[in-house]
């Protein structure tokens, strides 16, 4: 059948996805928070080159990267034309009725498309270079203190990774029960919505009473392993830190405070920019 | 006196019904399963076989009579683990009954459940996948395994908990020809040299030609039990329950019953052949 | 009218670390009324292969065509691809996990009606569909699919695609899972079916035995080829070259030749149950020429097996 490979992981072995997952989530964190406080074009360029070179290192090739902006490229051309129309800053450029084009709302919206796609290469990256068994680890791992006051992070954890483990064989099955029904002569893929939505039932009938079936089997299959035998659990599996991620921890620092230092001491460079060409052509 | 691994005393199981009734899966069962026994219990689908096996590890627990294993009733709850610990279960899906991802992760998953120190889990997982001859999957990721791997996988996952008992409920039956000797020979040996208690329920007739017992199933009830051999004599009751003997048995019988002087109880090809060879 | 295969390749996700080419180069040519047998162990390209047959996979290079319907690469010809579908019937593994309508009789009726056919012929066709394969229409039309036996899931999966009426008939597994007599029926239907209903007929199997059963020739993927396409008392000659590649010999050839080797004499080809039981009574009855044994002798399980009229009563297959 077709081969689904799980979440978006892409195996190279490099030394990111070496990282302990614990702290590639912390970076991602990390990474997210900081490019809200991205204020400058000069600032942009710096996550762009902090990403690239992560692919570099990661040896994800970047068409890859570039493809996850493509299934969100719909809202981002949304968010755009919105900020374009109501954003209302700086030289007019365009005004007719009511609507008000300006300089300053064609900058907003430039900078929110590129803050979007930015974010969604970055987590995409975390997806490509950790599986999804090491990302609910490391969930479990950081949410452990939560254990103190009663949540039940492991089964939590659990069921997150058997959600994952999962959806390769769902996807699998859905392929199939598609083909099939095809060969039946069903038409799943044309017509209008209603018509769509219609025509997937045969599809998502059996597909619902597959998913069943397999839920009550795993959980015969998780009884008899003794699940919930004891409170003790262990774990064979430690998560350590090493070397190797106190560098990356030093090279996302050093990300970070440059995009802080250009927020708040710099006041964006883009103005020193700007005025450093403005001075060579006076 | 052998040991007996697990007791069924006049156990019988029913599923309830949507109209109120009760539809009786299994019925008035008696049995002993002798410590490092292989035994294979064959049945068509919806003989009562599958639910006597969810019976034998207290995911069922029986509607009335009971069902002992080393003395531990698996009704009592404050047992539950104590049996389930001593049988593992092996399904028939092996595409439904791996948690994890990753290969040693899943094996790992039952120790852990246990509370099994660290360092002993990383053995038991190293001595499970080396008893079904996988050492080399540990970092694997099961999805792209054969069906036969797979289930050698499921295999070494309920190896981990150390089990004294270990039963598989049709754990053959989806796979190819391939995959069910690979799962076959795993399994004889873990009889033969860790003296393992099996309970192997199929409907290849040709799997139990090697069991120490045949236990055949039908309507709820144990309709034969005893060595193949034995089992195999009575084809035609077999048949009318909509069962079969081995290949070789069958073709010995048809031979008898035409009035060529063939053994009908010849289970074993070489000894067929031998048979024929004296005829003609 | 024949299906001609043409150089086909097939590559799973392509440019990707998971890239994996399927079939490699596979040219065949299957003639109407063909009882072909398929066999190849897991990833052999078998199930890819016979998916092409159908445009359930779109074709990535080479030609295929089916009964004068050609099949290029990246040709889209809906109308084709809608004839195509009701020429071959396509009976996966496991199809009554297809099953999704709330009785037997409108999932039945759910290929006939994607071919646009008017209602009494679709309430004709389910009607005879679910009698070919042995269950009573008036008894099982209304039921859920749900609460039927396993077998009995398996035959209306069945009738779901005879209903279609195709030419062609592919069986992938059509055994699998099943209990012996379950299976034996399946068996004894897909002979019955062939008679009555497509006259050309693929099964794809693991089991050599249960092809030797039906099967007048049969192909050998191995490793994204066709490794034999002969007929089937010739391709066990090659027993040697079967086992090299992991595929057993069916248990009549194995216990025929064990038998030559003895120095019993053996006339005929032998492959199947049936050939190697009545071979051993012509030799026995050369020998005791006293006692004459019925040389008709069939390898029969069950009865329903010898009754081949089974099928075609209603009801007498009910389980």
């Amino acid at each position: 059948m077709r081969d689904v490979s799980f979440g978006q992981y892409y195996p190279t072995g490099s030394v990111i996805h070496r990282l302990d997952p614990r702290a590639k989530v912390i970076f991602s964190i990390i990474f997210m928070v900081t490019i809200f406080f991205v204020s400058s074009y000069a600032g942009y360029a710096v996550v762009a080159l902090f990403l690239w070179s992560v692919c570099l290192i990661s040896r994800i090739p970047l068409r890859n990267v570039l493809k996850s902006v493509k299934a969100i490229i719909f809202i981002m051309i949304f968010t755009a034309i919105i900020n374009i129309f109501f954003y209302d800053s700086g030289k007019v450029l365009f005004e007719w009725w009511r609507i008000k084009i300006t300089l300053g709302g064609i900058d907003f919206a430039i900078k929110m498309a590129l803050r979007i796609s930015l974010l969604v290469m970055g987590t995409s990256l975390l997806s490509f270079t950790t599986t999804p068994m090491e990302l609910t680890d490391a969930i479990e791992s950081l949410l452990s203190p939560l254990k103190l006051i009663k949540v039940p992070v492991h089964d939590i954890a659990l069921i997150m990774s058997i959600a994952l483990r999962f959806i390769p064989g769902l996807m699998d099955e859905t392929d199939k029960i598609m083909m099939a029904q095809k060969a039946r002569g069903a038409e799943i893929d044309t017509g209008g919505l209603i018509k769509k939505v219609k025509a997937m039932l045969p599809v998502l009938i059996p597909l619902f009473v597959s998913a069943i079936r397999r839920a009550d089997e795993l959980a015969d299959a998780l009884d008899a392993r003794c699940y919930n035998a004891t409170e003790r659990r262990t774990k064979m599996k430690l998560l350590k830190l090493t070397w190797k991620d106190a560098v990356a921890f030093l090279f996302v620092a050093v990300f970070a405070a440059l995009i802080f230092l250009d927020k708040y001491l710099i006041g964006g460079a883009d103005q020193y920019i700007v005025g450093f060409f403005k001075g060579l052509f006076a | 006196m052998a040991i007996p691994a697990i007791k069924l005393e006049n156990v019988s199981f029913s599923y309830p019904m949507n109209d109120g009734e009760e539809q009786k899966a299994v019925n008035g069962v008696s049995l002993e399963i002798e410590e490092g026994s292989f035994v294979a219990l064959v049945g068509h689908n919806g003989s009562g076989k599958s639910t006597l096996a969810k019976l034998l590890n207290g995911l069922l627990t029986p509607t009335a009579g009971r069902v002992l294993v080393y003395g531990a009733d698996t009704a009592d709850d404050k047992k539950i683990f104590e049996v389930r610990s001593s049988v593992g279960m092996v399904f028939q899906n092996p595409d439904n009954q791996m948690i994890a991802t990753n290969v040693e992760d899943d094996i790992a998953f039952g120790p852990e459940n246990l509370g099994v120190p660290r360092e002993e889990i990383i053995k038991r997982v190293d001595w499970a996948l080396e008893k079904v001859g996988m050492s080399e999957f540990r970092h694997a990721t099961p999805f792209k395994m054969s069906g036969g791997q797979k289930q050698r996988l499921a295999i070494a996952g309920v190896l981990a908990i150390r089990p004294r008992v270990m039963v598989l409920d049709e754990s053959t039956a989806m796979l190819d020809p391939k995959g069910r000797e690979e799962v076959m020979n795993v399994v004889k040996q873990l009889n033969r040299e860790e003296k393992m208690t099996v309970v192997h329920i199929t409907h290849y007739m040709d799997e139990a030609l090697d069991a120490d017992r045949l236990i055949v199933m039908n309507d709820g009830k144990v309709v034969l039990d005893g060595k193949p051999s034995e089992v195999f004599a009575e084809h035609k009751l077999l048949t009318a329950i909509k069962l079969d003997v081995p290949c070789v048995t069958r073709l010995a019988v048809t031979l008898a019953e035409a009035g060529i002087a063939v053994d009908p109880r010849i289970t074993d090809e070489e000894a067929f052949v031998d048979s024929l060879c004296r005829l003609l | 009218m024949q299906i001609v295969v043409k150089d086909v390749n097939y590559t799973y996700s392509a440019k990707t670390p998971f890239e994996r080419q399927a079939l490699k180069g596979v040219n065949l040519t299957i003639n109407e009324g063909d009882f072909l047998g398929i066999i190849g162990h897991t990833g052999s390209g078998k199930s890819t292969f016979i998916m092409h047959l159908n445009g359930l996979f779109k074709l990535q290079s080479g030609e295929i065509d089916v009964f004068d319907i050609k099949l290029v690469p990246d040709k889209k010809n809906k109308s084709d691809l809608r004839r195509l579908r009701g020429t071959v019937g396509m009976v996966f593994q496991y199809p009554e996990y297809q099953l999704f309508e709330d009785t037997v009789e409108k999932d039945v009726a759910f290929g006939p009606k994607n071919m646009g056919l008017d209602d009494a012929e679709v309430k004709r066709r389910v009607k005879r569909a679910i009698g070919l394969v042995g269950l009573d229409y008036d008894d099982i039309k209304d039921r859920a699919p749900f609460e039927l036996s396993g077998g009995q899931k398996r035959r209306v999966a069945i009738a779901g695609i005879i209903a279609m009426q195709p030419k062609v008939l592919i069986l992938d597994e059509p055994t699998a899972g099943l209990d012996p007599y379950g299976k034996e029926q399946i068996l004894s239907l897909i002979t019955h079916l062939k008679k009555e209903c497509s006259p050309t007929v693929i099964v794809i199997s693991h089991d050599v035995d249960e092809i030797t059963r039906f099967a007048s020739r049969i192909v050998v993927f191995n490793d994204g080829k066709v490794m034999f396409d002969l007929p089937m008392n010739e391709l066990f000659r090659h027993a040697d070259e079967l086992h090299a590649v992991g595929l057993e010999i069916p248990k009549a050839v194995r216990i025929a030749k064990k038998l030559r080797e003895r120095g019993v004499e053996l006339e005929g080809d032998i492959v199947s149950l049936n050939d190697l039981l009545r071979a051993i009574v012509k030799a026995y009855n050369k020998k005791h020429i006293d006692k004459t044994v019925d040389e008709n002798l069939s390898f029969s399980t069950f009865d329903f097996n010898a009754d081949a009229n089974f099928c075609a009563k209603n009801g007498e297959g009910k389980e």
